[in-house]
């Protein structure tokens, strides 16, 4: 039996040295840093989920989204760089004085990539479709303003009247929500109340059409997507040369994050779809070091992970804990107590910025470094716990009010998240330091989310993503009535008079057309907000990329798909 | 033998009616449902239209009445994740593992059964023992751990592709060619599904043949001067086989549990990745098919040991043993 063990121990040494003597031997790849743009090759991508629908209008997985911007054009486009508008299937616009009416001038020489011309009738019919109800549409919601439509004209065959029913904040920025479609592929299944399965992902892919770079050439199940160059694709390069420079774009479908970086570092495929993980900066960095891989900082990501206390009264009324909960001092103390400098350093590994509300540096258009902050100080939240009666009157080192009502809480997050376990333990640290005591529960996502509708929970650890970096976008989180007002999900009326004057400024805001007023009405929304903490903030992430050097031209964004969304202009050296 | 195998095939179809319903309700009350996977904010209008679209509005008796009467006319429903028919998914997904799981246990059966006939008639010796520390560091090395050390070896040294059934290049090629491609990435999976097989095979086999050279018939053939070549192979095996049919059946049942893990980090779109995605996914009628096949696939794998004891032990089939 000894020798036995013996001879396991040395086979497993003889493995781990032949994988170590594998990994010493594979040869770096040159890096391709400077070189021109080249017409033609493959580019390999990944992707963890499956493609259900090709329709951007009645599907926002991720999938879609990356199919659309490879495939469709919209009228406009907000630069994923940049944040700026920019002209895109409508060349050239004009705006009414009022705001409500923007008259738009389509490109000539457009065509769908089964060679039929692209018109103003196409646009009439995606806003149609887009309000259906029998679509079942998820931009609907993009595309209203105070519950109305948009309207819209076409005087002829290349011009388009918009007209709003108020002014908007955001302007002509709603119509990147709008996918343009094929009104001569998908007409008869409007008509029909079909729209929304007539391009799910079972259907032939010749029947896909589109006015965007790249068309599906093939869906394979549980393997990968392939597209091929769009030979009509109307964009340009800058010297004149005709996009898109690749041939193909295969995305892979590999389901774990762990295979997707091995394969990425092999070279089996170029690029990802998403951000690197914390713990995979260093592996990443070092095959940047031998030359395989090229690593970019995106910058600070736009949504960060929030904790908050389920604090709707309908459900929390008989909770004794809710008489201290609802107090912003008790969320205040909180929020003293923790550390963000130490938190950023211990939960994403350095790889973040402090933050005190829910706009991070990432979103640098609505950012405000002047929001109210609530620098470390222990002893100040012990004064603001005992402000509202919570003090540990019994010495077992939780704070209780005067009835004798512990501030004991169970934290729920999801579990396999490894930045989430970090912060919940930092967070669960901080707060026993002033007398909270919190336990953590890791639990699968579907649960959570069903918890979350219900409030069935004391405490959410928890990343919810901004639907849109424009306030004015992203208003079902900042109104009282929203489905995404995570803390008190869907009030019928403002719960608190902090919450009713949010949702007064958040309104204002929207319709206002004036850049600098809007600014300053959100400025002040923000300093609402973290006065009151509903949600308590600590780090954003900065966002790190990694791709394989022979893929040039990527302008990198801080929004998913970091590369692909200015698939045109990439191409590769080699096949 | 007729009615034996009539008996376990209406055993098989109980099986699988009560497999893929348990399946089916087991993921209905579990917490949170299919529409959860629209994420946390979607609109209250879609979270209906989706669970309506599933027959998550109705009761759970209802809805088991409903996917049972369309089971039976081979209607499986549809997928959430694949926005498709689940038979067209399950069909496709089986044949898939099917073939890695043929390959795999080919794999051990050939190095696992040889190495045990070897390690087991030896006694003593530096090779055996080798063999024997082989076989216990690959049974203690749980699928996962294995796919995972083959993959970083695969993408480290790119002797072999790291994952997927095709590779890229396979979209535009001859058949012939796509068939070479799908040989090319078998090596990593199937590696990763057989070695740990294949050392139970090794080790029983071993285990076997040690226990039937001590019989008295063995003994009396040596006393007869057969030579000890055909003394092990022709009299010892053929008798030791019993405990190795036995577990074959055992050895799919492991087969399907280990592509749940060698499926999903290798990209081997299979039913084991299929099904693992389902249930993340809470996909109900996609985690009610895939049990349904695995049920029987589990109850044919049963039927083929019992097959195989019966051919390879005459006393089973006289009814000596049973």
């Amino acid at each position: 039996m000894r020798i036995s063990r013996f001879l396991g121990i040395l086979v497993t040494a003889g493995l781990m040295a032949a994988g170590y003597a594998a990994w010493r031997s594979a040869v770096p790849s040159r890096p391709a840093s400077g070189l021109a743009p080249q017409r033609g090759g493959q580019l390999v991508g990944s992707t963890r989920s499956e493609l259900r629908s090709y329709n951007r209008l009645v599907s926002r997985e991720q999938n879609t989204e990356i199919l659309s911007l490879l495939t469709q054009g919209r009228l406009v486009r907000i630069n994923r760089s940049t944040f700026e508008l920019e002209p895109w299937l409508a060349e050239s616009w004009e705006a009414s004085a009022d705001g409500r009416t923007y008259t738009m001038h389509l490109r000539k020489g457009v065509f769908w990539s089964d060679g039929v011309p692209f018109t103003s009738d196409d646009v009439l019919f995606s806003l149609k479709a887009s309000y259906d109800p029998r679509a079942g549409s998820v931009v609907v919601s993009q595309l209203t303003i105070g519950g109305q439509p948009i309207t819209a004209t076409a005087p002829d065959s290349s011009t388009v009247v918009f007209t709003y029913p108020a002014a908007s904040g955001p302007g002509l920025r709603l119509l990147d929500n709008l996918t343009i479609l094929p009104k001569h592929k998908l007409e008869a299944a409007l008509a029909n109340g079909m729209f929304r399965s007539a391009w799910d992902s079972s259907v032939a892919p010749a029947d896909i059409v589109g006015t965007g770079p790249f068309v599906v050439r093939e869906y394979q199940p549980g393997q990968r997507i392939v597209l091929d160059r769009n030979p009509r694709y109307w964009r340009k390069a800058p010297n004149g040369d005709a996009l898109p420079y690749l041939d193909r774009i295969v995305l892979e479908i590999v389901p774990d994050q762990n295979a997707e970086l091995l394969r990425l570092q092999s070279g089996a495929i170029d690029l990802t779809q998403s951000e690197l993980r914390p713990e995979d900066y260093v592996a990443a960095r070092r095959s940047e070091e031998q030359g395989d891989l090229s690593l970019l900082e995106l910058g600070v990501g736009t949504d960060a992970d929030a904790f908050w206390f389920c604090q709707k009264p309908e459900v929390k009324r008989n909770d004794p804990r809710f008489a201290f909960v609802q107090k912003p001092e008790f969320r205040q103390a909180i929020s003293y107590a923790v550390d963000r400098e130490q938190f950023a350093e211990e939960v994403f590994l350095g790889a973040a910025v402090p933050i005190w509300g829910p706009i991070t540096p990432g979103n640098r258009p609505w950012f405000w470094s002047e929001v109210p902050r609530y620098r470390h100080d222990e002893d100040r939240a012990r004064a603001l716990l005992k402000s509202i009666g919570l003090e540990d009157r019994n010495g077992n080192g939780v704070v209780e009010d005067a009835r004798g009502t512990e501030a004991r809480f169970t934290i729920v997050t999801q579990r396999g998240i490894g930045w989430y376990e970090h912060g919940t333990a930092f967070l669960r640290e901080s707060a026993a330091r002033i007398g909270i005591a919190f336990d953590v529960a890791p639990i699968e996502n579907g649960a959570l989310i069903q918890r979350l509708l219900s409030c069935d929970y004391d405490a959410m650890y928890f990343r919810p993503l901004a639907t849109d970096l424009d306030p004015a976008g992203n208003l079902d989180m900042w109104l009282s009535s929203g489905s995404g007002h995570f803390w008190n999900l869907e009030e019928k009326t403002p719960a608190t008079e902090w919450e009713r004057r949010i949702d007064t400024l958040m309104l204002e805001q929207a319709s206002t057309i004036d850049p600098d007023r809007r600014k300053a009405i959100f400025n002040e929304a923000q300093t609402v907000f973290a006065e009151n903490l509903p949600v308590l903030y600590f780090a954003a992430p900065r966002l790190y990329y990694a791709h394989r050097t022979r893929v040039l031209g990527i302008v990198p964004s801080v929004l998913r798909p970091p590369a692909l969304w200015n698939a045109d202009m990439l191409s590769v050296t080699g096949p | 033998m007729t009615r034996f195998l009539f008996r376990r095939l209406l055993f098989a179809l109980v099986l699988v009616v009560a497999v893929s319903s348990a399946a089916l309700l087991l993921t209905r009350l579990s917490p949170g449902d299919v529409a959860t996977q629209l994420g946390p904010f979607a609109p209250s209008a879609e979270v209906v239209r989706e669970r309506a679209r599933f027959d998550l509005d109705r009761s759970v008796a209802s809805q088991w009445v409903l996917w049972v009467s369309r089971a039976a006319r081979f209607e499986f429903g549809q997928s959430f994740l694949y926005n498709r028919p689940v038979g067209g998914l399950i069909r496709q997904a089986t044949a898939n593992t099917a073939l890695l799981a043929v390959i795999a246990l080919t794999l051990a059966t050939l190095t696992g059964i040889p190495l045990g006939i070897f390690t087991g008639s030896r006694r003593g010796g530096l090779l055996p023992r080798l063999v024997t520390g082989a076989s216990l560091v690959c049974l203690s090395m749980p699928p996962l751990l294995t796919s995972l050390l083959l993959v970083f070896v695969a993408a480290r040294t790119g002797w072999l592709p790291t994952g997927g059934m095709t590779s890229v290049a396979a979209v535009d090629v001859t058949w012939s060619r796509w068939v070479a491609d799908v040989a090319w990435h078998l090596p990593l999976p199937a590696l990763a599904l057989a070695l740990p097989i294949a050392a139970t095979f090794e080790r029983l086999q071993s285990q076997a043949i040690a226990d039937v050279v001590r019989q008295p018939f063995i003994l009396s053939a040596v006393a007869r001067g057969v030579p000890h070549r055909r003394l092990v192979v022709r009299h010892a095996w053929r008798a030791s086989l019993r405990s190795i049919c036995a577990v074959y059946g055992l050895a799919i049942g492991t087969l399907l549990s280990g592509s749940f893990v060698v499926e999903y980090i290798a990209a081997w779109p299979g039913l084991g990745r299929l099904m693992y995605e389902a249930l993340r996914a809470r996909d109900i009628y996609l985690v009610a098919g895939c049990a349904a096949m695995g049920g029987m696939v589990l109850t044919l794998g049963g039927v083929l040991a019992d097959v195989l004891l019966v051919a390879a032990d005459p006393r089973v089939r006289e009814g000596v043993v049973r």
